[in-house]
């Protein structure tokens, strides 16, 4: 008894001492994560995910989005995206469509995000300079993109800050206004309107650290403490009903 | 008159009958509520013996083959207990997600053929993602759980804030940097286990098992409807695994709930955690 006893502690030992080594060491030089939830602007439908990894000026983005538009002139839609910056680090709300014609273009949206920092290109260039080539944009109705990408230092430190978004462009023209179908993008003036607006949009925050305080203590570990009351109550009860009909019958037969 | 003492006899032994009969079915229920407690309660306290497997199988600082492989617990490195099933060995039947690791995309999670295959066909169709919205209510029926929900930060040194004394105390909170329940991605939910005055909302939270439903009603009127995947234990709060928690599979909508677990005597504290995995399996309109 003893022996296994002693047996069980070094076993827990032992594997306290594998718990703790390798967590300890996932806190050294892994960077900081942040995440963004990228909803749903000017009625497009689509919903997505961005995690992003910084360490140093390496940023790992892992990101999916879908239900954007599909198709553009035959082909994939593309959806240039990008990590806005120095703005308020906000997403901007429909008040910010300031000629009225029910879409937030790029240029009415920038008082919120900002200007660009970064490009999400599926390849090549990632600057600022690239935010429109929408070759190497990921195209279609929805993506899984996965890429490691240098971040200048204003673009490291603004995500660093909480003062970058993401920002995901490219609407279907036929879900906007007659008056939006009309305009031309005020980006590309080559492109319609819908091709440059935002679509998605998720400000970056940094993954909560460390594990959630959710317990106090006074229930001391026992998650069932209720069950225990009520079993033990009713085996109390039943011991205690048992003793007195024994004595009962006792003191009857004593009578008779 | 004198026929009347063998019937207040006759009615006492009958009574005492009963009695005797009553006490004896309430020592066995008490008994085995007792042992039923027990058991739900290990499971709760105990660490399931994949959480030594996911801490150990962690190599932090490898590069990135893939963004949900290395930075979350690795089934391969979980030790197979004897006789239970593991939540964590992943999924016997093809993932039908990129990414097998997180528990809350895999679908094969019983340890029954049967049952597994049932969970399988029920996630043939997955629901689509649902557009943001905001979490109100939160039902799980098999620990009878009704709670309203309430959107919540980070704290200033960072960390996830937590329901604080108020209206709000017992309620469930909903991390409002996660994405809204139904939408793609890890929305994250939390609540206590216990407060200084007694049992918080999630007392039983380890009393679920792989296919209990948790239901989430939604501000703009749906409902989401989540299917249990796991059910971990962490140990320590050092083990706590933050990347599969707000990040892990970020291409289908999944549910994690969080609250304290394994109780520390020595120091007064829980020092680990209990963490829920789900998927989505149903959308009510």
């Amino acid at each position: 008894m003893k022996k296994s006893l002693r047996r069980a502690v070094v076993l827990a030992a032992a594997a306290a001492g594998l718990a703790l080594v390798p967590a300890g060491a996932a806190h050294a030089d892994s960077g900081q994560t942040y995440t963004a939830t990228l909803n749903a602007l000017n009625g497009s439908g689509g919903s997505g995910m961005l995690k992003l990894n910084l360490s140093g000026d390496q940023a790992t983005v892992t990101e999916n989005w879908s239900g954007l538009a599909a198709t553009f002139d035959g082909g994939a839609f593309p959806h240039v995206q990008h990590i806005h910056i120095d703005g308020k680090g906000q997403c901007p709300t429909s008040a910010a469509d300031k000629n009225g014609d029910g879409v937030v273009n790029t240029i009415e949206g920038q008082p919120s995000y900002g200007t660009i920092g970064a490009t999400l290109s599926t390849k090549g260039s990632t600057s600022a300079k690239a935010a429109t080539n929408i070759k190497i944009a990921p195209g279609g109705s929805s993506t899984s993109y996965h890429r490691t990408i240098t971040l200048d230092s204003k673009t490291a430190d603004a995500v660093r800050n909480g003062n970058a978004v993401i920002v995901v462009h490219g609407l279907d023209p036929s879900t906007l206004s007659k008056k939006a179908q009309a305009e031309k993008s005020p980006l590309v003036p080559s492109l319609p309107l819908a091709a440059t607006s935002p679509a998605l949009c998720g400000s970056l925050t940094s993954m909560p650290a460390g594990a959630p305080q959710t317990g106090a203590g006074s229930t001391a570990g026992v998650e069932h403490r209720g069950m225990f009351a009520l079993g033990g109550g009713l085996v109390t009860m039943a011991g205690a009903v048992l003793l007195i009909r024994r004595h009962g019958l006792t003191s009857t037969r004593t009578d008779r | 008159m004198t026929d009347r003492k063998p019937t207040i006899d006759g009615v006492r032994a009958r009574r005492g009958r009963w009695l005797t009969l009553l006490a004896l079915t309430g020592l066995v229920v008490g008994i085995a509520i007792i042992i039923t407690a027990a058991a739900t309660q290990r499971h709760a306290a105990q660490p399931a013996p994949g959480a030594w497997g996911t801490v150990a199988s962690r190599t932090p600082t490898t590069p990135l083959p893939g963004p949900a492989t290395s930075t979350m617990p690795s089934p391969a490195g979980t030790a197979k207990p004897a006789g239970k099933a593991d939540p964590s060995n992943g999924p016997s039947t093809p993932a039908k997600t990129s990414s097998p690791a997180d528990p809350a995309s895999s679908t094969g999670t019983s340890h029954k053929p049967d049952k597994q295959a049932a969970t399988s066909s029920d996630d043939s169709h997955h629901p689509t993602a649902l557009p943001s919205s905001e979490p109100i209510k939160i039902d799980i029926p098999a620990i009878t759980v009704d709670s309203t929900v309430f959107g919540i930060g980070k704290d200033s040194h960072g960390g996830l804030q937590v329901p604080q004394p108020g209206p709000h105390l017992n309620d469930v909170a909903w991390y409002d940097g996660s994405p809204t329940p139904g939408q793609t991605g890890p929305a994250v939910l939390e609540g206590h286990v216990d407060t200084i005055h007694g049992p918080s909302v999630f007392l039983r939270l380890g009393a679920l098992s792989p296919g209990d439903k948790i239901k989430i009603g939604r501000a703009d009127g749906t409902t989401a409807v989540f299917t249990v995947n796991a059910v971990r234990d962490y140990k320590s709060h050092s083990s706590f695994p933050s990347d599969l928690v707000y990040g892990g599979d970020l291409s289908s909508p999944t549910l994690r709930i969080i609250t304290c677990s394994n109780f520390d005597q020595g120091i007064g504290h829980y020092v680990g955690n209990t963490i829920v995995f789900a998927h989505l399996t149903a959308v009510h309109h």
